[in-house]
């Protein structure tokens, strides 16, 4: 091979693979900085830590990709999850508990695909307004009040398989359930389509409507799901619990190369951008930084990673229409 | 036309069923004195409006739910709640509102008191009685407070803890949103009556978990990497004290870290009645709310000019649990 193309391999995969190159320069440097950041354990609490937040990104993932978001998620987060929590306080059925969130969680995000479908409201709209009236019922229907004594339910989010925190194995099957829908699939292709160019997808016979709505429900399962694994994991049901989740969300995406203007990213690209917020926030507790420092800190790395990402992304492009004039 | 007939029959029956089965409620009823719901008539009735800090806070909810409570005690008072939703311009609104709709008394549960200073001013400078809880606004002449003082909510955990964490203790301190009254002050009575007095005591973690229970519980499980040891968790509310706990329930190596809260939740009692969190001091809605009921009457009445008073904030320890376990009994928090 020579020289030429050596490099210009390298520089491909560097840009295909840029976001996990900060992934890994990061991880490095959080080594360096406290001896306790490689540990097993410590992993594991980073990955517990992240999993709420990355379930809720993955269904974003998906919308964002579409050309939609979802601002609702943490806000139905908490309404499926006290209602599950209240459900399995009621029958004592952890099973029933669990249908119940991802019913929850379904039905309010097929109201949210119905006004972005049926009555053309722009996604960031019909689920601000959905964010109102999901807090709202659920602050109604627990009175403000957080519901104590779950007992059982916390094994949901507190339990361990093979000594993997359960939180962690759903977010692990939630990864692979979102890549091989959006990798493997006609529903994924199509969702790229319509963020891409949603007229076009249209003209080539994609049901766009259908699609957007197969969307919403499958972001509403993860949410349901997203509940009930935060209500187990505080011992609690907290109908103000997760606030801001929505942004986390958002943000893990994001960081991981989804565009907000539609039909680029990848689940593995917001998990690893979920690990990189994980990881500085671990990093800067561990090494005691400033409490304001801190969101200074966070601020500055996430827009680094992201500029880097895109930099990176560009330049491959420029090379590519670059080859492509000299053809 | 038989149809018809049948229909008639049937629904006159069903109006001579009902009568019969609502005869017996004027019986049952207590024989109130045929004077009273005259004189509930010619008692003047005085509208009250409580501002709340926000509804999505469980401690604001619970105060608010007291206050409806207590108020309904009272047959001269109509109280309505109004949700400032963590907003100082909502709830600068909502006083302003108050004012225009000529309420006769405004209670004020401030989301930021200065930020509310100058709307208070205006609805005393109306003529309308106020009295701001939870924080309170000082310092305005002619308004009233009722609040718990939250330097003193810590100092009784930190009269105890002197005593009782061990010397070249390791701690770790959760602490409120900056810039809250409460938050900062608990804290300022953990720097004086307890760090100062014990400089033994080295704090190897100390993070905003902004009251919050799932915030506190990530802060926990990394300090939990990076020390072998910690002799106690010093939070600002019970909230964070139980997430912090949440992490090392079931971790034999933490199973003598005392913790202490503020608040007295219902949840912080149950695990202080199952010896896992040490000690909280009770910030009471039933007692903030009797007193503020109690304050409006005395105002309305003309009994007093201006009250301002604090209610007392009770150690909540292993001894004396079982008291407050029932109070959140009552009240329906648990079970």
């Amino acid at each position: 091979m020579s020289k030429v193309n050596k490099q210009s391999l390298w520089t491909s995969i560097k840009s295909k693979y840029s976001i996990y190159f900060v992934l890994i320069v990061l991880f490095l440097v959080c080594w360096l900085a406290n001896e306790n950041f490689v540990s097993v354990e410590n992993i594991k609490n980073i990955s517990t830590q992240i999993s709420v937040g990355t379930i809720l990104a993955f269904g974003q993932t998906i919308l964002i990709i579409s050309g939609m978001l979802d601002l609702s998620s943490a806000s139905v987060l908490a309404l499926a999850g006290v209602l599950s929590v209240s459900v399995y306080k009621m029958t004592g059925s952890l099973l029933l508990a669990f249908v119940a969130a991802i019913l929850v969680g379904v039905i309010c995000n097929i109201l949210n695909g119905l006004m972005v479908t049926r009555f053309k409201t722009p996604p960031f709209i019909a689920t601000l307004a959905m964010m109102t009236i999901a807090r709202g019922a659920a602050l109604m229907y627990t009175n403000g009040q957080n519901i104590y004594q779950i007992g059982a339910y916390i094994k949901f989010g507190q339990g361990r398989i093979l000594g993997m925190p359960t939180p962690v194995i759903f977010m692990v099957t939630l990864l692979v359930l979102t890549w091989y829908l959006l990798r493997h699939t006609v529903f994924g292709r199509s969702i790229y389509a319509i963020g891409g160019n949603e007229e076009a997808a249209n003209a080539s016979g994609i049901n766009v409507n259908r699609i957007k709505m197969q969307a919403f429900i499958i972001n509403g399962i993860f949410v349901g799901i997203a509940g009930v694994l935060f209500m187990s994991r505080v011992n609690g049901g907290m109908p103000n619990g997760a606030v801001g989740y929505e942004f986390k969300a958002l943000t893990a995406a994001v960081i991981g190369g989804t565009s907000f203007s539609g039909g680029i990213g990848t689940a593995s690209g917001t998990l690893a951008g979920a690990f990189i917020v994980g990881f500085l926030d671990n990093i800067m507790v561990l090494v005691g930084v400033n409490s304001y420092l801190q969101q200074i800190v966070r601020g500055a790395i996430i827009a680094l990673a992201v500029i880097y990402d895109i930099w990176a992304k560009t330049k491959r492009t420029k090379r590519k229409l670059g080859s492509a004039e000299a053809k | 036309m038989k149809k018809w007939l049948v229909i008639a029959l049937i629904v006159s029956m069903m109006a001579s069923l009902l009568t019969g089965c609502s005869q017996p409620a004027p019986a049952a009823a207590p024989a109130e004195p045929a004077a009273a719901p005259t004189a509930a008539a010619e008692q003047k009735e005085y509208r009250v409006a409580y501002i709340a800090r926000a509804q999505a806070d469980s401690f604001a909810a619970w105060l608010a739910n007291a206050v409806k409570e207590e108020a309904a005690k009272y047959d001269n008072i109509k109280l309505d709640v109004f949700d400032g939703q963590a907003n100082d311009d909502t709830e600068n609104g909502l006083i302003e509102n108050a004012i225009t709709n000529k309420y006769d008394v405004i209670i004020v549960q401030p989301n930021n008191g200065e930020a509310q200073r100058p709307y208070v001013e205006k609805a005393v400078a109306a003529g309308i009685k106020v009295i701001t809880t939870n924080a309170r606004i000082s310092g305005i002449p002619g308004s009233s407070s009722v609040d718990a003082d939250p330097y003193m909510q810590a100092k009784v955990n930190c009269d105890l803890a002197v005593s009782q964490v061990p010397q070249n203790a390791k701690v770790v301190v959760l602490m409120g949103p900056p810039g809250n009254f409460h938050a900062d002050a608990r804290r300022e009575s953990w720097k004086k009556e307890f760090f100062e007095k014990r400089p033994d005591v080295k704090i190897v973690g100390e993070e905003i978990a902004n009251w919050n229970k799932d915030e506190a519980m990530n802060y926990m499980e990394t300090w939990v990497q990076a020390n072998d040891k910690i002799d106690a968790i010093i939070a600002m509310n019970d909230n964070m004290a139980a997430g912090a706990l949440e992490v090392i329930k079931d971790n034999p190596k933490f199973k003598n870290t005392l913790a202490y809260g503020v608040d007295g939740t219902a949840e912080a009692c149950l695990l202080i009645e199952k010896g896992l969190m040490t000690s909280t001091s009770l910030q009471s809605a039933y007692d903030l709310a009797t007193s503020l009921l109690d304050t409006t009457n005395k105002l309305v009445t003309g009994a007093e000019k201006e009250i301002n008073m604090d209610i007392d904030c009770p150690l909540i320890t292993k001894d004396n649990v079982q008291k407050y376990i029932e109070m959140h009994k009552k009240a329906g928090a648990i079970q």
